[in-house]
């Protein structure tokens, strides 16, 4: 009886910790990507002279933001490389293709952050970034994180300017041709809280 | 951007190379022996692809990556290693037959393997319908090698192994006019390597069934599973149609229409021309529908791209 009445008594104790720590996690804020309101495009050099413009737009990712301890911080990204579009239908279809993002073979660009650090004017957020199979670490300036209180939701946005080479992520290097090689990725992201 | 010219280049350079290293290694042992001879076609064979490769600069990392660089590196080594084996006389037919077909049935898994259909993603196949494609696959390649096989005892000599390639041809430039420049420029080199091949064996065996019969089975059996992969690879992962891809497959067993009765007893030129302009209809008929295909969708992006090169050039002259 009197073990049974540790145990319970140990069960409790575990339980308030437990609560609390979950209490103390939840300073940070979660929020969701809204797509209706976001978008990632891009711009690549066309023989050097002028440039191509084009969107992705299935799109989805979350994000948390931990105002007291910044580093806790944490942003996600995915990418559908199917919904690449460039307001051109035969265009997009070559792009979905082995030559060029293979979106049978690579079905999503990924982003993961694995340390964030507070900036003047927003974070500098360090992450593993996938595109074509390919992993490699960048540093993505995140400018912004206002909060906006609309229609009791609250909302924070992000936006961000990338530069990839796509040799470096395992395209093949004949495909590149007319198109530079470099491509321009432009992200706004604005998350609504869950 | 598409180079017709280093397309060319690569396809001649590789069948050059193919045939300068078949008759090479004929030549090293003049005295006609089947495996020396099936060696030779695989060394044959492996040096037309990696002078064509070569010359196109086609990377090919490891590991593999994705269904192209797999049927290179994974599946055509895999199938050159069964048809060695198989020209060895002493090897009974059935280990032969169990080899070729564990090939056929294995190699629509490898070639989807890390692929959005067998992926954990929202567009996977269901397992049910994974098995059901990839069996399907399989048995379908395992029954085209060996309608093929009868065939090529029927039709004796190079003609099966002809319109394999001629097939091969035909997918490559589909492939290619559907928008996968790098996978029908794989198969085109790949028909260049073995139309040269097929030339070396014509040429070597012409006085020998013996010697023939052997090489023109091995032969046959790299050139369906070559057929069959870039045809899969163009299906699954570029834009090419399942009815072209089944036409593209089938065409050689039009051959048997030859075998009908009030066909088989006629001049043995007049079976052999039935035999080849039937395939030749079907592969044309693809290409052209495919090409229909290409100028109403791809040749405008072509054409916008020549003429912006043109373009600074004539602002240039008009400066000056």
């Amino acid at each position: 009886m009197r073990q049974l009445f540790l145990i319970g008594a140990m069960a409790l104790g575990l339980g308030i910790m437990v609560h609390a720590g979950a209490d103390s996690c939840s300073a940070a804020d979660e929020y969701d990507y809204d797509l209706v309101h976001s978008s990632v495009s891009f711009k690549a050099r066309h023989l050097d002279i002028s440039w191509i413009h084009g969107r992705f737009n299935d799109v989805s990712g979350k994000f948390s933001l931990d105002r007291e301890n910044p580093a806790k911080s944490t942003f996600s990204l995915t990418i559908k490389t199917a919904s690449v579009d460039t307001a051109n239908k035969a265009r997009d279809a070559h792009l979905r293709q082995p030559d060029y993002f293979d979106t049978k073979q690579y079905p999503t660009i990924e982003f993961r952050s694995t340390s964030t650090k507070p900036i003047k004017g927003g974070y500098e957020v360090t992450g593993n970034f996938t595109m074509h199979g390919t992993t490699k670490k960048i540093t993505l300036v995140l400018m912004g994180g206002k909060e906006h209180d609309f229609k009791k939701v609250k909302r924070v946005a992000f936006s961000t300017e990338l530069s990839v080479k796509r040799s470096d992520y395992g395209f093949d290097k004949n495909a590149i041709g007319p198109i530079g090689d470099a491509a321009l990725i432009m992200i706004d992201c604005e998350g609504v809280r869950k | 951007m598409p180079d017709p010219l280093l397309y060319l280049k690569a396809m001649g350079m590789a069948a050059i190379a193919s045939a300068v290293g078949g008759l090479a290694i004929v030549a090293a042992r003049r005295k006609g022996h089947a495996a020396w001879l099936c060696a030779a076609c695989v060394f044959s064979l492996a040096a037309g692809l990696v002078v064509g490769y070569r010359l196109l600069a086609l990377q090919l990392p490891w590991p593999p990556r994705n269904g192209l660089e797999r049927f290179l590196l994974l599946i055509a080594p895999a199938i050159l290693c069964v048809e060695l084996l198989a020209a060895i006389s002493s090897l009974p037919r059935w280990s032969v037959w169990s080899l070729r077909v564990t090939l056929a049935l294995v190699l629509p898994r490898v070639l989807l393997h890390g692929s959005v259909y067998l992926g954990a993603t929202e567009h996977a196949w269901p397992a049910r319908q994974a098995l059901l494609v990839m069996t399907a696959g399989g048995l379908l390649l395992a029954a085209l090698w060996g309608l093929l096989t009868l065939l090529s005892r029927r039709a004796a000599g190079m003609f099966v192994p002809c319109t394999l390639q001629a097939s091969t041809l035909c997918a490559g430039l589909t492939v290619m006019m559907a928008g996968y420049i790098k996978g029908g420029v794989a198969a085109l080199v790949w028909a260049a390597a073995l139309l040269a091949t097929i030339l070396v064996v014509g040429a070597v065996t012409r006085n020998s069934s013996r010697l023939a019969e052997g090489t023109w089975s091995m032969l046959l059996g790299v050139a369906v599973v070559g057929l069959f992969s870039l045809v899969f690879i163009g299906r699954f992962f570029g834009e090419l149609s399942t009815s072209k891809a089944l036409v593209i497959l089938l065409a050689p067993l039009l051959g048997w229409v030859a075998e009908l009765p009030w066909l088989k007893c006629r001049q043995p030129w007049f079976v052999w021309s039935v035999r080849a302009l039937l395939v030749a209809g079907a592969l044309v008929a693809v290409l052209v529908l495919a090409k229909r295909k290409f100028d109403r969708e791809m040749a405008p992006l072509l054409v916008n791209v020549e003429q912006s090169t043109v373009r600074p050039v004539a602002n240039t002259d008009l400066v000056l």
